[in-house]
């Protein structure tokens, strides 16, 4: 593996300030929580405990800036264009969902992001498709009587 | 006795046995599987499980747990890939043996390592888990305080390589388990106006996110290669001979991964990776290590199948969970109203040994399943990816939706998902971030409870603790030592240089 040059700030440093903002933004935020009268109070109130984590979290954070440096850090391959398409699909999903139901757009995920993945065979994609779907039809609408989503279309055709 | 013998004939039910069997079943598929894990699966299957009787459910989730152990040998050996990340070890040996035409031999003694492994785990979990509840029912807040902490310190040792971000993964899960109503003072926290939240993070959304999508997504950018099947002759249940070699690493494995199982937070790959180290340590053949030896199968896959009933004792008799895949469990039991505790062992005493008989029977049923159908598993790791995950995907929101039939839940399991995949991506793991969001709650309800019990003297409080105190000391030596001792080192190497 090739090293990182020790110039960059590094991938676990860039991190640990990452988590560093977090903290102290979640513990600033605890200042926003609704406040206890001083008589009803005893012990603990709602904001001590999550300001006491905030505080070990940025501590363990600035140990992770000191314990890491660049030059030790190797290189991560890049990420493949198909991850942001799998995720562009993940996220395209719900808008999805919203206008054609929950049980087609679970039947149209497998196959658009099974051709993105390199599957060239459609009939194997619909063949798979169908069968994860009918199943998830089977187990979850018939046995365990969910009601999905229907989406637009489902509400413009069943009402 | 008598809860003992009604939790053995719920083994009469056809439903549990049913259930049993297809836990057993699926637990070995996706053993097999290279990329999901048995806690990927329990995430998945754990929606499914909401409805049913705790009974079932356990039953059901602790045999997918068993199997998926045994199931992640078969591709271990076959294909070099192991299925599930306990399985690692014997891919050392296994392969090597494969590779040599004695892949049927290899997974017959796997089969037969891991089941008696399993039942060896079993019974002292029959045994050690009563005791250790009665032991812990006098256990006050502050020992809950100092056995969380405890635990919450073994996440270090869990996930990544590096102890410092299983540290902070364990304290995000901590600050995210904080989210929502808190019950001593009705005040919302960190809800942001939404109200799915006002009951806290849904456990099975951050689960199935955090496990099946984030390591979907992370599957994309590996792009694995098709995996190549070696060809393997019939499986073949070990002889007088083997037994006789190997005798020694499945007691070895065994016992060590039961102990290492107990220890809260390490889970079956530690345990299989030291039972594999011991396994070698203690070898007459140490020559054959690294060339395809049968002892450095048997001694892992004991250890990773003794763990998992190690791991189940302190989930069940003490609420912490004993691995990553327990602490899942240990959320769905929650999810399902029932709190594991000493309290169980007399509110409950048939559900524990429904599971003790249920984790019996799955160990015997992968014996049978894996020495009659191991060829059969292993063609299930020739499954593309590209019909595997979208799947994966689809059944994530069918999981994540169908606990609470709510779209909200399925939104914050997409956000945990990118969580998860950017956690895999910086060397995090999000092993400890749910050990974490599952012992957030007990270390924030016995910090309370505690400094309400001592009042102005808290610091004279916990020293007349005595048990408390033993395990605050474990905690900080645990957390201490290391960087110490790495400290030492570093400040010793100029010196011995100088000399």
């Amino acid at each position: 593996m090739s090293m990182a040059t020790p110039r960059r700030l590094g991938r676990d440093r860039w991190a640990a300030l990452c988590l560093a903002a977090f903290a102290m933004t979640a513990f600033g935020l605890t200042f926003t929580f609704d406040s206890m009268p001083a008589s009803l109070m005893e012990g603990l109130g709602a904001a001590e405990f999550p300001r006491l984590v905030c505080l070990i979290i940025l501590a363990l954070s600035v140990f992770l800036f000191f314990a890491s440096p660049p030059s030790e850090e190797e290189v991560l391959p890049e990420v493949h264009s198909c991850t942001w398409w799998t995720l562009a699909a993940c996220l395209g999903f719900f808008p999805l969902l919203g206008l054609i139901g929950m049980l087609p757009a679970l039947f149209l995920f497998p196959v658009i992001v099974g051709r993105l993945w390199g599957e060239r065979r459609i009939m194997v994609l619909l063949a798979s498709s169908t069968l994860v779907t009918v199943t998830i039809w089977l187990l979850f609408v018939r046995v365990f009587r969910f009601t999905l989503p229907g989406g637009l279309l489902g509400d413009l055709l069943f009402g | 006795m008598e809860a003992f013998l009604g939790g053995m004939a719920s083994l009469g039910d056809p439903f549990v046995v049913f259930m049993i069997l297809a836990g057993t079943l699926i637990g070995i598929t996706v053993g097999a599987l290279p990329g999901i894990s048995g806690s990927t699966t329990i995430a998945l299957m754990l929606p499914l499980t909401l409805g049913l009787d705790p009974v079932v459910s356990l039953a059901f989730l602790g045999s997918i747990y068993c199997a998926a152990n045994f199931g992640g040998s078969i591709t271990a050996i076959l294909v070099n890939a192991p299925g599930d990340p306990s399985a690692s070890a014997t891919a050392l040996e296994g392969y090597k043996m494969a590779e040599r035409g004695e892949a049927g031999m290899a997974l017959g003694m796997s089969a037969v390592a891991s089941a008696i492994g399993g039942i060896f785990s079993v019974v002292v979990m029959i045994i050690a888990a009563p005791l250790l509840s009665r032991a812990a029912y006098n256990f006050g807040p502050p020992e809950y305080l100092a056995l969380a902490l405890f635990g919450l310190s073994m996440c270090a040792a869990v996930g990544s390589d590096n102890p410092l971000k299983n540290l902070i993964a364990a304290a995000l899960g901590v600050l995210l388990a904080t989210v929502g109503i808190d019950l001593t003072t009705g005040v919302e926290r960190y809800t942001f106006g939404f109200y799915d939240l006002t009951d806290g993070v849904s456990f099975v959304a951050a689960l199935i996110g955090l496990f099946a999508v984030g390591e979907m997504l992370d599957q994309a950018t590996q792009q694995m290669g098709k995996p190549t099947l070696l060809k393997m002759d019939a499986v073949r249940v070990p002889g007088r001979a083997e037994f006789r070699k190997c005798n020694r690493s499945i007691w070895l494995g065994s016992v060590i991964g039961t102990l290492v199982g107990v220890l809260p937070a390490l889970g079956a790959t530690a345990a299989a990776l030291i039972g594999y180290n011991e396994t070698r340590r203690w070898s007459k053949h140490k020559h054959e290590f690294g060339h395809g030896s049968i002892e450095g199968v048997a001694g892992p896959e004991a250890a990773n199948n003794a763990a998992v009933g190690g791991c189940m004792v302190p989930t069940l008799a003490l609420g912490i969970p004993g691995s990553a895949t327990t602490a899942i469990i240990l959320a769905g039991l929650i999810v399902q109203g029932v709190r594991p505790g000493p309290h169980l062992f007399t509110e409950q005493p048939t559900l524990l040994y429904a599971v003790f008989a249920s984790m019996l029977a799955a160990n015997i049923l992968y014996l049978v399943i894996g020495l009659g159908a191991a060829k059969l598993f292993a063609r299930i790791s020739l499954i593309p990816a590209s019909l595997l995950w979208p799947a994966v995907f689809v059944l994530s929101v069918i999981g994540a939706y169908g606990a609470n039939q709510s779209m909200g839940d399925v939104w914050l399991m997409m956000g945990f998902g990118i969580l998860g995949f950017l956690f895999r991506r910086i060397g995090f793991s999000p092993a400890p971030l749910i050990m974490g969001l599952v012992l957030g709650a007990m270390v924030e309800e016995s910090l309370k409870q505690s400094l309400l019990i001592f009042g102005d003297g808290v610091v004279a409080g916990f020293a007349g603790r005595p048990i408390a105190l033993v395990l605050f000391a474990i905690t900080a030596v645990g957390l201490l030592a290391p960087p110490a001792y790495r400290l030492l080192s570093r400040m010793r190497q100029p010196q011995a240089r100088e000399v």
